[in-house]
């Protein structure tokens, strides 16, 4: 069964880079074992936590989107919750919500193409039409100023 | 809350227009019980609004205006976010605070 995940984990600040990346080598044979295989490695960097995590406040975060099995990310899950170079991490699954996205997407660009030729336009927006200017003031979006009765 | 901020008296009495209402003993501005007919704008959804149909919960750019100081989960009836969105705006920020992208709680 091929599903597609992300993982995402939040490697202490303390690791070096080189153990960093021999966490991204453990994640790749375990993938290879279980017959799997990365789409996709981002490694965001160091960035600020939102709240300290024991002693730390940082954090060097990593994306990894795997195409496999549901087992494979168990096993993923099972070892990085013994890890202890790892702060927090996360499985997603994400294809199914993917196909729903790109499939209302495609709906909407089709419909806005159809009737924009019904109305005797090109199908495709040119750059900055129909666009609001930023400072609008028909802007009637939540602004804080609003007092619920 | 903007009750009592109806028909203004003139010259003595009616402290601030806006701001208390006037409950309770004869106020000064109000008495009449008037309310002025408040105009309130109609909330819109963001997401529908934007076209956004992609709430990841990598965008903490998207989601900080949703997480207000307290960094409580803005409700609905305040921002105006239609149900289907912020089902998935919760879940997203849910899952950003999961991974430290977003606070649980202000300090």
């Amino acid at each position: 069964m091929k599903r597609k995940y992300e993982l995402v984990y939040v490697a202490s600040p303390d690791a070096t880079d080189a153990q960093v990346a021999d966490l991204h080598v453990q994640v790749e044979a375990i993938v290879q074992r279980l017959g799997g295989q990365i789409e996709k490695t981002d490694n965001w960097g160091r960035r600020r936590l939102a709240y300290e995590i024991g002693p730390h406040k940082e954090g060097t975060y990593v994306l990894e989107v795997i195409v496999g099995s549901g087992e494979l990310m168990k096993e993923i899950d099972r070892r990085f919750k013994v890890t202890d170079l790892i702060l927090r991490h996360l499985v997603v699954r994400v294809d199914e919500e993917q196909t729903v996205i790109e499939r209302t997407r495609g709906k909407r660009t089709e419909t806005s193409r159809r009737r924009r030729v019904a109305r005797g336009l090109p199908p495709d927006r040119a750059p900055g039409e129909g666009q609001r200017e930023p400072d609008d003031d028909r802007d009637d979006r939540f602004d804080m100023t609003e007092v619920d009765r | 809350m903007n009750g009592g901020g109806g028909k203004r008296s003139f010259g003595s009495g009616g402290g601030g227009g806006r701001g208390k209402p006037a409950h309770g003993a004869a106020g000064a501005a109000g008495k009449d019980g008037q309310r002025r007919p408040m105009f309130r704008r109609r909330k819109i959804c963001k997401f529908c609004a934007e076209k956004i149909d992609d709430i990841n919960y990598k965008d903490t750019k998207l989601l900080m205006p949703f997480v207000p100081e307290r960094a409580k989960i803005m409700p609905r009836r305040i921002s105006g976010t239609c149900a289907m969105h912020q089902r998935k705006l919760r879940t997203a920020i849910m899952r950003a605070r999961q991974l430290a992208l977003l606070p649980y709680t202000a300090e």
